[in-house]
């Protein structure tokens, strides 16, 4: 029971970061801006978290300072990609390896060190509930606030004019444009908020899941969370469903390696967040489901006005 | 409106047209394509901005910069091309673009308020329903309630009926007739004679840029407006020698053709053309030509019916075999699909051909070949550019054209299909494409050529045929062509076969 | 001007060394050394081989508009094939271990670049999303293999297979590191350059490039087509994971390539999709990575230096790229 109980808590954990970048990777893809940059923007958080806490000692202004880098970086991205429609998919390696490579050149100084942490902050009377408890309510800040950020985001998506207008920019952006609305800033928003997002899922890395700066924080998160965008098929919801599933992923096959059990177990474990996805993948190309839940129409492909 | 201008490269589309439109008046928009109803309804819905004239919304002069301008001043306009996001609800792509409520969306308001609406009028939408699950009557529904959910007085439709079945449309014109005696006002653009009879008050004809004239309810006669709308001298300036017919080559029975909106684009059709003769299908851009001629490609794919050519069923033959075949294709989109602007001339010219045997021998090309080919084209039907190697996007349109019409009819083919081939020509290549196409007669190849002018169909055709919603209406040879009946025919008034 | 953007983007490098306390012209001559001797530039040939076949094959799918991220899955695969060869026959001679080795390295990263390649024929499956997808399954299958069936007992429990047989071992130029998988590389180029502009898929890949319509219009088949585009694709990175194995690191291990098929798409990119300029560029990018190594013993820099002077020039390229485009476009109004 308490295997099963740590092993809840640590998959919670697992999947925060991965539900913080992908709802904000939902928003840059419903816009239609395909964002392969997300590992990159993730590392870079990571790196500024550390390195803020590290040379002060505060939490809070890590955290601001990974959304700030996030965002920079995924300025960047937006700058290529939206105005000056270059190719997406470079674009956005481009961005990861310059991530990556980033974090990984300015963060050699601070190899195998420790820096103040994200502290668990338990929510009082919750927290006391037997087994939900302790996976729900006794985890950091972060966690709680991963959680809330996916049901604003939600809503904000399907219930409010800048969520209806940047889903529009995402299916027919020509349309949207002749009907007044400003395509450009609107992809630059949703882009930003996805790097804001990156950020702060790299700082939730490096500032509690890792006890120590290592080189390769992100461990190909960023990738699972492009997986996982598609897997919660661009909703937010649903993102936090599949941010836990992967997240148990992860945790089950680390616990399990941890017991002993077969260590032919853990490699197919990990495949499945990206086997399934490539499932879901095939199953929303069949067009009556694409009409439902499909890519959006106009993801990857630049806008310019004027071209049919 | 008053002495509308409105200039496109190349053409006038608005020649100092007058518009008038009363309160409570429903009024029909009538004439050809290109005659300039769509552009001067655009200019109304702020989508152009006139080069000359002045607009008057209830006797106040006004400029109309933007779509958002035109409904502030209580126009609302629905395309022949629907303004609708599939993936979105309807309340959603009803509400889109609005700048109220700027954050929240109150769904459910908006929803109340749409269904009041839909029921006010008797337009049943249920606002949940997402586009994509829509037949093309409810989505149109969906678009008349965007407009008159932003408060329009005017409404302008173009073309309303094209997606519309029988019973729909009668529903429609019940619900303009309605708005009508709210004292709203309703323009429709058609090209349809029984309509703009039955349901208008009055009736504009143009023709040509220019406004022909406004007939009211109780002058409007069929042949009249068929007249007015198509009206000219039939102009004979081509010499045509008499050609001995050959055997069928093209022969389609019952064809039926799915068009992209879901229903069928081409209804049990039935055609043949013989060698050495032009067959010219003329009629309204929309009502089916487009399909046919991609069908017979191997473009699309036939529903139903069988095609033959020369005798032999083609109906699920690829396209290549197709090409093989001896069939030429010069369709409608000449940049996107019948000489991709980044390949070089050279390449272009054997976009169909280079499987053949000068030109590829294995797993081959034979450059020398293709380049040989390229010189000898370009020098044959003087194509005006630099080299064969320069890229397609450097030539005039004309000049394109004369590409795509040198690949095609360079394989000595047996059919040639030619969707409008002198759209957008200046008069030096129109003469030129045309006397190609009647030296391909004479040479004994079988024509079928679309073109929305009436002239050009006249004065090349040997046998013409109509097409209106999807069937031909008429077939007769070109001399029995009567321009007035053309006209009725176009407008689905009149079913003629010989 | 692509090489005024590489300059550009190596420099801007400079506030970076700065930041970490290094001077960056003590950095640059690093670099520079690398170039400059005899040393230093055979291994970046030979760093670059493996780059060389990805990137070459990446040209074509490239071409047609299919895009390909699945380089370094592909390689993952094409190196369990070949390994899997060794396994197999290991008492083999030579020249028939290593020619099996290659042709199943062929097949078996070709059929990884199938899959994408048949569901976006025949389902339009976005291909983006799948073959980046199947990277992490093939990786994760190898290390499935390093860390249990096929760990070398001997390994002190490292996940890698045992070192192969010098019957496995592609030949080498003695002195150097250089394997035969140059040869290899050199020759796919030249076939690939051929086939783009010599054959009947060459310019059927240029026209489906264009549009699918006009293909659809020329009489393409685009299914065939993409399968065949994509089989060869896949192969020429399995091919690279074989020269991995075979002529480098000499056995299987977890993390065979630190993600050169993603790299090789930014060089197939550099190089504008030509395979015989993909040949300097791969190059120098193998320089970048020996350059990455002095800097990491010289200067003790992190190995990750070689990824931001790749990513800047890819940045400044593709801005260039850009410039360009708009200044034509804007000539031509």
């Amino acid at each position: 029971m308490v295997f099963f109980v740590s092993l809840l808590a640590h998959t919670v954990q697992a999947g925060t970061p991965l539900l913080l970048g992908t709802v904000g990777e939902i928003y840059a893809e419903r816009s239609g801006v395909l964002n392969l940059g997300v590992e990159g923007m993730m590392a870079m958080g990571a790196l500024t978290a550390f390195t803020t806490s590290f040379y002060t000692g505060n939490i809070g202004l890590a955290l601001a300072f990974a959304m700030a880098a996030g965002a920079l970086v995924s300025l960047v991205h937006a700058f290529l990609s939206i105005t000056m429609r270059a190719n997406q998919i470079v674009s956005g390696l481009a961005i990861t390896i310059l991530g990556l490579g980033l974090s990984g050149f300015l963060g050699k100084p601070m190899i195998g060190m420790t820096a103040p942490h994200l502290a668990s902050f338990p929510i009082p009377i919750l927290a006391e509930i037997p087994i939900v408890g302790p996976i729900f309510f006794s985890q950091d800040v972060l966690v709680y606030a991963s959680i809330l950020l996916a049901l604003v985001l939600w809503f904000v998506l399907f219930k409010t004019r800048f969520g209806l207008n940047a889903r529009s920019v995402g299916e027919n952006p020509a349309m949207a444009d002749s009907l007044g609305l400003n395509v450009y800033l609107i992809r630059y928003v949703c882009v930003l908020l996805g790097g804001v997002t990156a950020g702060l899922a790299g700082a939730y890395l490096s500032l509690l899941y890792t006890p120590l700066w290592i080189e390769g924080m992100t461990a190909g998160k960023g990738w699972i969370v492009i997986a996982l965008t598609i897997f919660a098929t661009w909703n937010p919801l649903r993102a936090l469903l599949g941010a836990y599933l992967f997240g148990g992923v992860i945790a089950l096959q680390f616990r399990l390696q941890a017991i002993g059990i077969g260590t032919q177990a853990p490699q197919f474990l990990l495949m499945l967040p990206y086997l399934t996805t490539i499932v879901a993948l095939v199953l929303i190309s069949v067009e009556a489901v694409r009409r439902r839940m499909g890519v959006p129409a106009a993801l990857g492909l630049p806008y310019v006005r004027g071209e049919s | 409106m008053k002495e509308i201008v409105k200039r496109f490269p190349g053409v006038v589309a608005n020649d100092h047209v007058d518009f008038e439109l009363r309160a409570g008046e429903v009024h029909g928009l009538l004439g050809e394509n290109g005659a300039g109803k769509t552009t001067l309804m655009n200019v109304l819905y702020g989508i152009h901005r006139p080069d000359e004239g002045e607009i008057y919304i209830r006797g106040e002069k006004v400029s109309i910069g933007s779509p958002r301008e035109a409904i502030n001043l209580g126009i609302g306009m629905v395309h022949q091309h629907f303004k609708l996001v599939e993936p979105h609800t309807v309340l959603e792509n009803v509400l889109l673009g609005l700048k109220e409520p700027a954050f929240i969306l109150k769904l459910k308001d908006a929803g109340d308020k749409v269904l009041e609406i839909s029921k006010r009028y008797e337009l049943p939408i249920d606002p949940g329903a997402r586009i994509w699950q829509l037949s093309m009557g409810e989505r149109q529904r969906v678009e008349i309630l965007k407009a008159l959910y932003r408060g329009a007085n005017i409404l302008v439709l173009d073309e309303p009926t094209s997606v519309l079945t029988p019973p729909e449309t009668k529903e429609l014109f019940r619900f303009i007739a309605q708005m009508a005696r709210e004292g709203r006002s309703v323009v429709f653009i058609t090209h349809k004679l029984d309509e703009v009879m039955a349901a208008s008050d009055r009736v504009t004809v143009l023709r040509a840029g220019r406004n022909v004239d406004t007939l009211h309810r109780e002058q409007l006669d069929k042949s009249k407006l068929a007249s007015m709308m198509v009206g000219r001298e039939v102009l004979f300036t081509l010499h045509k020698s008499p050609v001995a017919l050959g055997e069928p080559v093209l022969e389609m029975n019952q064809v039926t053709v799915m068009g992209d909106k879901g229903f069928p684009a081409v209804k049990n059709l039935t055609l043949a053309i013989r060698k050495g003769e032009i067959f010219g299908v003329a009629g309204i851009a929309g009502n089916g030509q487009r399909e046919l001629t991609e069908a017979i490609a191997g473009m699309r794919p036939i529903l139903s019916g069988q095609v033959r050519l020369c005798g032999k069923e083609i109906d699920s033959e690829s396209i290549s075999r197709r090409i093989e075949d001896g069939i030429a294709y010069i369709p409608e989109d000449r940049v996107g699909v019948a000489a991709p602007q980044g390949l070089t001339v050279a390449q272009d010219l054997v976009l169909r051909r280079y499987r053949e045997k000068p030109f590829s021998s294995g797993l081959f090309l034979n450059q020398h070949e293709i380049d040989d080919n390229a010189e000898t084209l370009i020098r044959e039907f003087k194509i005006m550019v630099s080299g064969k190697d320069a890229p397609a996007r450097t030539l005039s349109g004309g000049n394109l054209q004369k590409l795509i019409l040198a690949r095609e009819l360079s394989g000595k083919p047996r059919l040639i299909v030619a969707v409008y081939p002198t759209r957008g020509l200046d008069v030096g290549a129109t003469e030129y494409v045309r006397s190609l196409l009647l030296k391909q007669r004479e040479a004994g190849a079988a024509l079928l050529m679309v073109s929305e002018d009436l002239d050009e169909i006249l004065s090349l055709s040997d046998r013409i045929a109509v097409m209106y919603g999807g069937e031909v209406v008429g077939t007769f040879p070109a001399s029995e062509a009567n321009v007035e009946e053309i006209g009725l025919m176009m407008g689905g008034s009149l079913r003629k076969t010989s | 001007m692509p090489v005024i953007s590489l300059v550009l983007g190596f420099l801007s490098a400079a506030p970076l060394f700065l930041a970490v306390g290094v001077n960056p012209i003590l950095a640059y001559r690093q670099v520079l050394g690398v170039f400059l001797n005899v040393d230093g530039l055979t291994e970046s040939f030979t760093r670059g081989i493996p780059l060389l076949l990805a990137s070459v094959g990446l040209c074509l799918p490239f071409k047609m508009n299919f895009w390909n991220i699945g380089a370094e899955g592909q390689l993952f695969m094409g190196a369990f094939g070949a390994t899997a060869m060794v396994f197999l026959l290991p008492d083999s001679p030579a020249f028939v271990l290593l020619g099996s080795m290659m042709i199943a390295g062929f097949i078996f990263g070709g059929v990884w670049g199938l899959i994408p390649a048949y569901l976006k024929a025949r389902l339009e499956t976005n291909e983006v999303l799948t073959t980046l997808m199947l990277n992490f399954v093939a990786i994760l299958w190898v290390d499935y293999l390093v860390y249990g069936p096929w760990r070398d007992p001997e390994g002190l429990g490292f996940p890698l297979t045992p070192m192969f047989p010098l019957n496995a071992r592609l030949p080498w130029i003695p002195g150097t590191r250089i394997h035969a998988g140059l040869i290899i590389g050199l020759v796919c180029a030249g076939l690939v350059y051929v086939f783009l502009a010599r054959t009947r898929w060459g310019y059927e890949l240029k026209v489906t490039g264009e549009s699918r319509l006009s293909a659809k219009y020329a009489g393409i088949d685009y299914v065939k087509l993409t399968l065949l585009v994509m089989f060869i694709s896949g192969g020429l990175a399995g091919l690279a994971g074989m020269g991995l194995v075979s002529g480098i690191v000499l056995r299987l291990r977890h993390g065979i390539s630190p993600g050169y098929g993603f790299s090789a798409i930014i060089i197939a990119w550099l190089a504008r999709l030509n395979p015989l300029a993909v040949v300097p560029v791969s190059i120098l990018f193998g320089g970048l990575l020996v350059a990455g190594d002095a800097l990491q013993i010289g200067l003790g820099l992190a190995f990750a230096t070689t990824s931001v002077f790749q990513a800047l020039i890819l940045l400044f390229v593709v801005g260039a790229e850009v410039l360009t485009r708009y200044k034509v476009a804007l000539t031509w109004e």
